[in-house]
């Protein structure tokens, strides 16, 4: 990728023994927004903080706007915002104060008042940090993160303990953010979250990226499903192969159900192929139910997977 | 390092040190305490010069403990511990005007401090104006600088904020008694003599007398005999060894010890 705004090649992070990141690669690409998802303990964090230049790399490279990011932190700096996991604020000060020191130490700074509205914290200008809720003081984070318009976000779990609404302002302006083309990298733990914002993701597991893609590619071929209740005078032998899939027969609350698993095949085909068969054989399909793999299945068999 | 950019951080740290009632006594409540303590020694004689001028001048070395080691190992232990040094690495800044911040409002409040007491003892206890301010201001400076980086150092092992009121004793205590600043030091045996003058603060009170008085408080004499302006300096050559022996040292374990972020994390 020639625009890359990241680049992580074979990165390596170890804390004594453990290996947290175990050799992942990916690229952003300029004015895209990459998710990392994975279980705690997964490398989201470290992996984040290395490309923020909070550390070293021990093996590997990353580059962020072309430059490394911990040896030539006072490059990179300037042109990112970065909203940490929790913490950081000076409880003392009010919003205004926090958002007015901060304009202090960022050049080209957006002024006061936008960025209390970035926050959502008009009302709470005049209130200590230490009397905000946390989802509070995550809007005044994400505000202070995007006060010199930065080209490169780093946003780790930017909407834990939010309320939904509050999850939905905050999905709003890192959507404006990145339509305005800002590169956003961001960590969660709400695959929802990668749904509604990612452009591209990668669910890492135990310092590895087990997947990575849009969210169709991550999900395409990851557990599609048709199933329906077998009619009661079908022999099991007479259900068909759709084009190679074969149905698993279980019982399930005194119902004998027929299903699929349609990976290889496709949704579409695998359902097209039933269809036709159960109207040339005028067979009635109750209780027939076909769905696309969610993130959430991907993301709860790469967890389960990895394990094994 | 962009000076108006530590400027601002220096004014940041100003704002916290006015909110924090803890932090704001350590910087003015003790020294007001300790300048108090001095009025019972006024008319005494200790080794030619007045007992209560003879303590106060080791205040101006003392008051450094406070207002700079104390005060720094605070700042910098909390900060790190409660991620905002980790968040303010995080913006434009570099890394020496953050802390470089944090030093200024320090040696400021110390700055402070220093010229209280001066006025007080020239007012109240009938000092004088330092024979050689200058070489007085130099070992202050020096000071300054040595417990400046001595708070980057045991801040590096200071577990959390509260526990800095006990990680600080070791050197707090080996400057009160080191210096000379508690008690004289003429009845301690020669070679424990000898140990106190290494003790950080030690040269620091040497050279301030030393400049204060115009006499040579560094070859413990019993009379302290009257030095001119060239003379000081080259009987403070000694002291200032010790202290560039000091900042060497404090600089490298700092560099080994201070850390940004808790250790867990």
């Amino acid at each position: 990728m020639d625009n890359a705004a990241i680049r992580v090649d074979g990165l390596r992070q170890r804390y004594g023994d453990f290996e947290a990141v175990a050799g992942i690669s990916f690229d952003v690409a300029a004015g895209e927004l990459f998710a990392l998802l994975g279980t705690n303990g997964a490398g989201k964090t470290t992996t984040l903080e290395t490309l923020e230049g909070h550390r070293a790399v021990h093996a590997g490279t990353v580059r962020v706007l072309g430059h490394d990011p911990h040896r030539e932190r006072r490059k990179v700096r300037p042109r990112i915002g970065i909203m940490l996991q929790d913490g950081g604020f000076f409880a003392d000060l009010t919003v205004a104060e926090t958002v007015d020191h901060w304009r202090g130490f960022t050049p080209a700074a957006r002024d006061r008042d936008e960025a209390i509205g970035i926050a959502g914290l008009a009302d709470k200008a005049g209130v200590r940090v230490r009397q905000l809720s946390g989802g509070q003081k995550r809007r005044l984070d994400l505000a202070l993160a995007l006060l010199g318009r930065p080209a490169v976000l780093f946003l780790d779990e930017p909407t834990s303990g939010m309320d939904p609404e509050a999850r939905h302002a905050t999905w709003k302006i890192v959507r404006d953010v990145v339509a305005g083309g800002t590169t956003v990298l961001l960590t969660t733990h709400y695959l929802e979250e990668a749904e509604h914002l990612a452009d591209r993701l990668a669910i890492l597991h135990r310092g590895r990226i087990e997947t990575s893609g849009t969210v169709g590619e991550v999900v395409a071929g990851h557990g599609d499903r048709i199933s329906f209740q077998m009619p009661g005078d079908l022999p099991v032998t007479e259900l068909p192969d759709l084009r190679g899939a074969r149905a698993d027969i279980s019982v399930d609350g005194g119902r004998t159900v027929a299903s699929y698993t349609v990976d290889g095949v496709g949704l579409q085909a695998g359902l097209y192929e039933l269809l036709r068969w159960a109207d040339e054989e005028r067979v009635r399909l109750d209780g027939l139910h076909a769905r696309s793999a969610s993130l959430e299945d991907v993301f709860l068999r790469t967890a389960e997977g990895a394990t094994r | 390092m962009n000076l108006s950019a530590m400027s601002r951080v220096a004014r940041l740290d100003l704002t916290l040190l006015w909110r924090n009632r803890t932090a704001l006594f350590t910087v003015f409540g003790l020294p007001i305490l300790f300048a108090g303590m001095l009025v019972p020694m006024k008319g005494q004689e200790i080794g030619g010069v007045d007992g209560a001028l003879l303590q106060g001048t080791g205040h101006l070395g003392f008051f450094l403990v406070f207002a700079v080691f104390m005060n720094l190992v605070t700042v910098f232990t909390a900060r790190r511990e409660d991620r905002t040094l980790k968040r303010l690495r995080g913006t434009a800044l570099s890394d020496a005007e953050i802390t470089g911040g944090s030093v200024l409002t320090a040696t400021a409040m110390y700055a402070v401090q220093a010229l209280a007491l001066l006025a007080v003892l020239g007012i109240a206890f009938g000092g004088r104006f330092p024979a050689d301010p200058v070489l007085l201001l130099a070992g202050l400076a020096g000071g300054a600088a040595v417990f400046a980086t001595l708070a980057f150092v045991i801040s590096g092992i200071t577990p959390n904020a509260e526990m800095a009121q006990l990680t600080v004793l070791p050197i707090m205590f080996a400057c009160m008694l080191g210096a000379g600043v508690m008690f004289p030091m003429d009845g301690l045996p020669e070679w424990l003599q000898q140990v106190c003058r290494f003790t950080p603060l030690s040269p620091v009170v040497e050279i301030a007398r030393t400049g204060y008085f115009g006499q040579d408080f560094v070859h413990r004499t019993a009379s302290h005999p009257p030095v001119g302006i060239a003379e000081g300096w080259l009987t403070c050559v000694r002291p200032f060894l010790y202290l560039a022996f000091w900042a060497v040292i404090g600089r490298a374990l700092a560099s080994r010890w201070f850390r940004w972020e808790p250790r867990h994390a």
